[in-house]
């Protein structure tokens, strides 16, 4: 299997604090990575981490073969794309003004605009169904319509590696469900590498191909959602006793929660009762 | 959504090319210019200031159009677009609509720089004082960005409370100086005010370099400007090194607005204004963001000229009075859109 | 209900007990830094001498000095720090907003314009007024109470917003100021220079007809602070809450912007826009006596008065010939205050 990012005894702290202890980790080439946990396990540390949006304490993150830590600004945002967690425009931008800020790492400043600029954008916008979209502002659009074009934008950088941050989390349902299928079309069709950070473990186990369980900071698990969706992981690593059964529709994983089992949780309810 | 807003620019809205709109623009600057020369106490013919313009014989219409106002029809423009094109970055540096040079508290420095500079030191040379005039701008925006960062990013509101506080002090301070050596308070009390009035030629000539470098640092960083208009993190991962980019932001806003106060003292609120009219009227690109910045300020202090001299006709108001209670009634009618 | 029940719980009444020994303390400071303002000059005067002085004795000279001189100066700063104190206070506890002050609501933008549009149209050709100066402080008042109604007005649903509403005022003093500026220049210079002084913040120059003015203004708009002192409380709650309990507050916040724009206005129209007094003096006086609201007042008054007395005697020991605005001083002790109410975390909405 190729791996398209190494990530090697990589240590991060904020200040005093260890947010990821000594990991060790590979992203497969052309597939969809997720990477879930509970709430601070260091997942999207770990993302911008891999996008160098932190320096680590030690260790270090390579592209292929080589140190992130080597290469120029432009040039890292020219292989890895991020799709950051609640980005921000302002509200009176226009969609394709939006798009086109994603071919800043292709532009210098003697060659500000080609037609490849041109072409990519328009390219990114119709992948992700924006192109009737372009002149609108950005405040006029619904909560959906302004993911994909976020997306657009990140598309717009063609990256091989696109990593995104929680990219569902204020999304209804049917625009998870519709972003996601999006994320995994980029992948399929047009063989991205993409890291995704999930918070909601089933749409992890539906749409990664490999997936990713963090804890405290450490990895706990890795592997196809098949091996890793069983009961006793996930009551480890999300403090939650669980059902797994086997969705029959998609043929995956599929986590039903019955309550908290985390040793603090029944220790409280125990007292109260 | 509270009012349909037009999905375009307007030179898209109105079909015209970029060229045909700054040509248009340009127009109208000439055609103020002259105004600016024309109208006033005394009113003189376009024979009059060609006269003066070209075979000065030292007459008194020559003498007030070569002297009194060729300085001002002049150095208006030439502030209008440094404050206009500062108030751009300062937007988007802030992603705030109601950031500019003056709410965050620049001019009020660079204008206190200009005061110690020249009260305390005795600093007289021109150059010197829009040397001072730029520190005071650098530092003062140093000392109110990094407030908020150390704050750990406060809400762009509050950056402008900031500096508005800040502008505030630096008030208090200019009393001071001015109260303790009285001699000053003459020269500079309708220079704090804001006016093109009385400026020698020499100044104008002084202030175009920092313009000009201002003009143009700002110009080279126009693609990293659009970029950090998105959040930090989106503008890192495009690959934009947000600290460079930020110091070198922050200087040309110095060079621009203390070339500006050093020039015609602080002019209130031209930086607010004119950036909602630029993007009005070409969008969101820096490039052209920038350019249209600097022909509508620079159209905006000479029309803002032309009125102060008749607001209180025969007597004649500090232009920065004017664009203070433009300004001021903008800010609130962004207040009210929330545009901020 | 019974009239043998208790008024108030034994633990309510212990903090009320509590508050006024506080304010006994701050009565003394004031009333001793009172006399310190009025012995400093350019020849010192024990403050013995001065209560002798102004119970009726001493040489002529004396007399002249202390009555004439210092007393009214002194008087001036003690009654318009008072009272910017007191209204920014009301101001507070109104909007539920701690940074509120008369300052950042432009109330002292608007008197400042109202005083200078009175002095502008009532003057005539050789300057003088044409009408009593008894009605300054009532062109500064009506200045007042459109700047305040102007922010409110605007500012709408958004008052909610401690940090928008700050804007607003903001705003509105703006545009007020660049006007006082263009009339200061239509009005002669004399006036400018006088109305410059005053912007700043001052109390010099300052006699007895015109405290007596502030004075009886002073005393009739406390009556009206103590009439709505009692009602204050509820307006800790939200609006629904209050109007559970009675009190209608859309109504109610009118009637004290009247009194607070009242109070500014008397202030300013003789010692200028002295900043940050309003917003620190309540501060510090809810820091000392806690929420009793009647101790709170006084306290306010008290500790006002203390800060523009203490700044006056300040510049007068700094810059001594020179007469240094006293504002300059509340803005440089003020500035550092208000950035860290506003940089604080988590302090406002907004």
């Amino acid at each position: 299997m190729d791996k398209a990012i190494t990530v090697a005894a990589l240590t991060v702290a904020y200040g005093a604090a260890t947010a990821l202890s000594a990991i060790d980790l590979e992203i497969p080439k052309g597939k969809v990575t997720v990477l879930a946990g509970p709430n601070g396990c260091g997942k999207s540390t770990l993302l911008r981490a891999i996008r160098r949006l932190h320096q680590p304490k030690s260790g270090e993150v390579r592209l292929g073969d080589l140190p992130i830590s080597g290469l120029k600004e432009k040039e890292l945002a020219r292989h890895i794309g991020l799709l950051a967690q609640n980005p921000s425009a302002p509200d009176d931008m226009t969609v394709e003004e939006l798009v086109r800020l994603g071919r800043y790492p292709h532009q210098s400043m003697l060659q500000p605009w080609s037609t490849a600029d041109g072409e990519a954008i328009q390219a990114a916008m119709f992948g992700t169904g924006v192109s009737h979209l372009s002149d609108r502002r950005l405040g006029s659009l619904s909560g959906g319509q302004l993911q994909r074009v976020w997306i657009a934008m990140v598309l717009a950088q063609e990256t091989d590696i696109i990593c995104l941050d929680e990219p569902v989390n204020h999304l209804d349902m049917a625009h998870q469900i519709d972003c996601l299928d999006l994320v995994r079309r980029l992948n399929q069709e047009h063989g991205r590498t993409v890291v995704l950070v999930l918070h909601d473990l089933n749409l992890a186990a539906r749409y990664a191909d490999r997936l990713v369980f963090l804890k405290g900071g450490s990895v706990v698990a890795e592997g196809a959602p098949v091996e890793l969706m069983s009961e006793q992981l996930i009551e480890d690593v999300f403090g939650i006793s669980c059902r797994v059964i086997t969705d029959p529709v998609h043929e995956r994983p599929l986590c039903i929660p019955i309550r908290n089992s985390s040793p603090r949780f029944r220790a409280e309810q125990a007292t109260q009762l | 959504m509270p009012h349909a807003s037009p999905t375009k620019s307007l030179r898209a809205h109105w079909r015209i090319g970029h060229r045909s709109l700054f040509a248009g623009l340009a127009l109208v600057l000439f055609a103020l210019m002259y105004l600016s020369l024309a109208l006033g106490y005394r009113l003189y013919s376009p024979e009059e200031i060609w006269t003066a313009l070209t075979a000065f014989d030292g007459s008194e219409a020559d003498v007030v159009i070569h002297d009194l106002r060729l300085p001002r029809a002049l150095m208006a423009p030439m502030v209008g677009a440094a404050l206009g094109i500062a108030g751009v970055i300062v937007q988007t540096l802030s992603r705030n609509r109601i950031a500019s040079p003056d709410t965050l508290g620049l001019n009020a420095g660079a204008a206190f720089a200009v005061v110690v500079a020249s009260g305390l030191f005795g600093v007289v040379s021109l150059p010197g004082l829009s040397l001072a005039s730029a520190l005071g701008a650098l530092v003062t925006s140093f000392v109110v960005f990094g407030l908020a960062a150390a704050a750990g990013g406060i809400s762009p509101l509050r950056i402008v409370l900031v500096g508005v506080t800040f502008a505030g002090l630096f008030d208090s301070f200019v009393n001071v100086v001015l109260t303790v050596n009285e001699t000053m308070l003459d020269q500079l009390l309708f220079w704090l005010a804001g006016s093109f009035a009385d400026r020698k030629l020499d100044l104008a000539f002084n202030g175009l370099p920092f313009v000009v470098a201002g003009a143009a640092l700002a110009v080279s960083l126009a693609r990293p400007l659009d970029i950090l208009q998105t959040d930090d993190s989106t503008a890192r991962g495009l690959g934009v090194p947000l600290g460079v980019v930020r110091g070198l932001a922050f200087v040309a806003v110095a060079l621009l607005s203390g070339a500006a106060v050093a020039m015609a003292g602080p002019v209130m609120f031209v930086g607010l204004v004119v950036p909602h009219a630029a993007r009005a009227l070409v969008g969101l690109g820096h490039r052209l963001q920038i350019a249209a910045a600097a022909m509508v300020g620079a159209l905006y202090t000479t029309l803002a000229d032309i009125v102060a001299r008749f607001v209180i006709y025969p007597r004649e108001a500090p232009v920065g009075a004017v664009t203070a209670i433009v300004g001021g009634l903008l800010l609130l009618v962004l207040l009210r859109r929330r545009a901020a | 209900m019974s009239s043998l029940a208790p008024r108030m719980s034994p633990a309510l009444a212990r903090i009320g007990r509590r508050a006024w020994i506080a304010v006994a303390v701050i009565a003394v400071v004031a009333v001793g830094l009172a006399l310190c303002g009025i012995g400093f000059g350019s020849t010192w005067i024990d403050p013995r001498r001065i209560v002798e002085i102004l119970l009726g004795e001493g040489t002529r000279g004396e007399r002249v000095v202390v009555l004439q001189l210092r007393a009214p100066r002194v008087a001036i700063a003690v009654l318009a720090g008072g009272a910017m104190a007191v209204a920014g206070y009301l101001l507070q506890k109104v909007t539920r907003n701690e940074l509120a002050s008369p300052g950042v609501l432009g109330v002292i933008g608007g008197a400042g314009l109202g005083v200078v549009i009175f002095l502008a149209l009532l003057s005539d050709e050789s300057n003088a007024l044409v009408t009593s100066i008894v009605w300054q402080p009532v062109a500064a008042m009506a200045g007042a109470s459109v700047a305040i109604s102007a922010v409110f007005l605007l500012s709408g649903q958004q008052a909610s917003s401690a940090v928008r509403l700050l804007l607003f005022g903001i705003a509105v003093g703006a545009v007020a100021k660049a006007a006082t500026l263009i009339l200061m220049i239509v009005g002669p210079i004399y006036r400018t220079t006088q109305a410059s002084r005053w912007l700043a913040g001052a109390v010099n120059e300052i006699n007895w007809a015109e405290v007596q003015v502030v004075a009886i203004g002073l005393a009739i708009a406390m009556v009206g602070v103590v009439a709505v002192a009692r009602r204050l409380p509820p307006t800790d709650l939200d609006e629904v809450s209050a109007r559970g309990i009675g009190l209608n507050l859309p109504v109610f916040r009118i009637l004290v912007f009247a009194l607070a724009s009242a109070l500014t206005a008397l202030a300013v129209a003789f010692a200028g826009g002295v900043g940050f007094i309003g917003l620190m003096a309540p501060h510090l006086a809810r820091l000392i006596v806690g929420r009793p609201v009647m101790a709170g007042i006084v306290a306010s008054f008290l500790l006002g008065a203390i800060m523009l007395v203490g700044a006056d005697l300040i510049v007068r020991v700094l810059f001594a010939p020179t007469e240094v605005p006293a504002g300059t001083v509340t803005a440089v002790i003020g500035t550092p205050y208000f950035l860290y109410l506003v940089l604080r975390r988590g302090s406002t909405n907004g």
